[in-house]
């Protein structure tokens, strides 16, 4: 039984709709599955509740994946967040997601009350969702799991820009998607992106920021090979 | 925690804006007087247009409506516009209770409409003939009204506003209505499907041209977006016509500016205004050319409907009326000002005109020949008419139905 391919569902990277049946439980026995986001067990069946593509990643964990202008915070995303007050304990801190984040003040590599930074309102800050639940504010982190700073914290000058959740995802695919990789080879720029929908970009001439982010922004709907041409039509008009 | 409030830029967009902006860059790729990508689109019913100014949307639509003229200008139509700021355009936009920057934010735009875009800019500026829309001097005149509705902000609402409104009202058609009857001032309005609606005389297009100011106000662009707008200074839009004659100038607040800038921004936005206008005219053209094509074409049909239509569009004409009414009633709650509740009461009364239709979208589209051609009928008539009004809609439809 155990040697019988999982039921390919054969919804897989086809887009579902919610209420769609993705797989039927009554059909597959003695197997495990992983359920992810946008998806739930409906007595026999797992449906689907938001509309978006169907991933599965081999052998058993289903998820869907959805282009929004909404973020739904989940742990472990690195996220863009810009802070909009300051209290006591937490940087309160938005992430674009349907409440507010709590930075804690201590959460930076070695944070103790004596050096807590000072940050003004407006600040872009990376980080980490560390806790989301739905009844609480989502937690973030400027540290990685083992305490160590890992690129987190505060992004000094540059341009930030709002995207889909699906074009940020998209830029942090590997291998490297094609917009950053044409753009990579002729200009030099350093670019952050969170999964919330919120990019970062950052280089020595204000030109060539505004060409980064218009080439990213313009490739939402673009194919491998039109992103690199639309690229290469940029440049050629930059240059 | 008020999520509703507005948009603030991070501190890092708001010191590349004006980083870039000092060497002639925009963060959209435009230069500094560049307009974004202008799309207008007319709905199906005349006096409909979509307005897109890059990710900024606006919708117009322009009715009309017979009322009693102002006393002391009763020969004169009325123009009003009326804005309509959604929360689904802009999270700063609240439903109901508004919070505080919504306020102030709904209060910059709605007097930057209000005052001038579309009222002052359309009406004193005297774009629309008022006079040509009078039917009998001091009782009956036509009352235009433009919704603005905004669909999404993405930056200027004020020049997308503009521009929405204007193609409106160049695509808009009243009803034609000839005066006659014993004592001559009996209106009767006519069928557009019978005779032909009007268009408004309108003279010139006033274009709202909006200019951002940035630094001590010498470093300036055109047509701001959302973003350029939370960072700017100052503003001031230009409302200009394509002979360059200035309609209006606004002001609001923010950094001063030099007089000199000022000319420099009138001669930039005169030929801005150029363009909007072909591109306005040009769009109108094919939209009127493509509806005359239509009409053509649906000859035959309304041909063949004339024959059992009277019967039918009486009643269904008067239904018109009182759906009118009530209307009317309903909507008088939102407008402040103008239109003298009387007007209600007076149509109720006289028994003599009660066809004083409007151009509702519904009435529109449904078949109806306005009558008053005799008062004897219109008696016989009423209360049957009355009866009618108390059917729910969908029995009424299905009735028109069966008669057709």
């Amino acid at each position: 039984m155990d040697s019988r391919k999982p039921p390919p569902s054969a919804l897989v990277d086809n887009h579902v709709v919610p209420g769609d049946v993705v797989l039927d439980l009554a059909e597959m026995t003695n197997q495990t599955i992983k359920l992810g986001a946008g998806l739930r067990q409906d007595c026999d069946t797992i449906q689907a509740t938001s509309a978006g593509r169907l991933r599965l990643s081999k052998p058993n964990k289903y998820w869907v994946e959805s282009s929004q202008k909404r973020y739904v915070p989940s742990v472990e995303d690195a996220v863009l967040g810009v802070v909009v007050d300051t209290k006591p304990d937490n940087f309160l801190v938005d992430i674009k997601g349907p409440s507010l984040a709590f930075l804690p003040v201590l959460a930076f590599e070695g944070g103790t009350r004596r050096n807590i930074p000072k940050f003004e309102i407006g600040t872009l800050i990376y980080a980490r969702v560390v806790k989301a639940n739905s009844i609480m504010n989502p937690e973030l982190s400027c540290m990685d799991a083992t305490g160590k700073a890992a690129e987190f914290g505060q992004l000094k000058d540059g341009y930030m820009f709002d995207t889909s959740t699906g074009l940020s995802r998209m830029l942090l695919s590997s291998p490297t998607c094609p917009v950053l990789e044409a753009l990579g080879k002729k200009l030099s720029f350093e670019i952050a992106v969170g999964l919330n929908g919120r990019v970062w970009v950052n280089a020595p001439s204000p030109s060539n920021v505004i060409v980064v982010s218009n080439a990213i922004i313009k490739s939402e709907s673009l194919s491998g090979i039109g992103q690199r041409s639309m690229v290469e039509s940029l440049l050629e008009r930059l240059s | 925690m008020d999520h509703h409030q507005r948009w603030r830029p991070t501190v890092n967009e708001r010191e590349f804006i004006e980083r870039a902006l000092q060497s002639d860059l925009r963060v959209d790729g435009r230069r500094p007087f560049d307009f974004r990508r202008l799309k207008i689109l007319f709905g199906r019913e005349d006096g409909s247009a979509e307005v897109q100014l890059g990710d900024t949307r606006v919708m117009g639509y322009a009715t009309a409506q017979l009322v009693q003229p102002y006393k002391d200008r009763p020969n004169e139509g009325t123009l009003a516009i009326f804005t309509e700021f959604s929360p689904m355009a802009d999270p700063a936009f609240e439903p109901g209770r508004p919070g505080e920057s919504a306020i102030e934010l709904g209060r910059v735009v709605d007097r930057g409409l209000r005052w001038w875009s579309p009222e002052i800019a359309v009406w004193e500026s005297r774009a629309v003939d008022m006079e040509s829309l009078c039917v009998v001097a001091g009782k009956h005149v036509w009352s235009v009204r433009v919704d603005l509705h905004i669909l999404d902000n993405g930056g200027n609402l004020i020049d997308a506003a503009n521009i929405a409104a204007l193609a409106a009202l160049s695509t808009f058609r009243r009803p034609e209505c000839t005066v006659g009857g014993e004592d001559g001032q009996q209106v009767t309005v006519h069928d557009p499907e019978v005779r032909d609606p009007l268009p408004l005389t309108i003279h010139h297009l006033p274009i709202a041209v909006t200019f951002a100011y940035f630094g001590e106000g010498n470093i300036m662009v055109i047509d701001p977006t959302y973003k350029e707008e939370a960072v700017m200074g100052g503003r001031m839009t230009a409302t200009i016509n394509s002979n360059g004659d200035v309609c209006s100038i606004q002001k609001a607040g923010g950094e001063g500016v030099m007089s000199s800038v000022i000319m420099q921004c009138l001669r930039i936005a005169s030929v801005k205004a150029a363009d909007i206008t072909s591109k306005i005219k040009n769009e109108v053209n094919s939209y009127t050319s493509a509806k005359a094509l239509q009409k053509v074409k649906r000859l035959p049909a309304s041909a063949l409907k004339k024959d059992n239509a009277p019967d039918v569009a009486m009643k269904e004409g008067s239904d018109v009326a009182l759906e009118t009414q009530s209307t009317k009633a309903s909507s008088d709650g939102q407008q402040i000002n103008k239109e003298p509740p009387s007007v209600v009461k007076d149509n109720k009364q006289e028994d003599v005109e009660p066809m004083l239709t409007e151009c509702n979208p519904e009435a529109q589209s449904e078949s109806r020949l306005t009558a008053g051609e005799s008062d004897e009928k219109q008696e016989v008539i009423s209360p049957k008419s009355l009866k009618d009004a108390v059917k729910p809609k969908h029995k009424r439809k299905k009735k028109q139905h069966k008669n057709s």
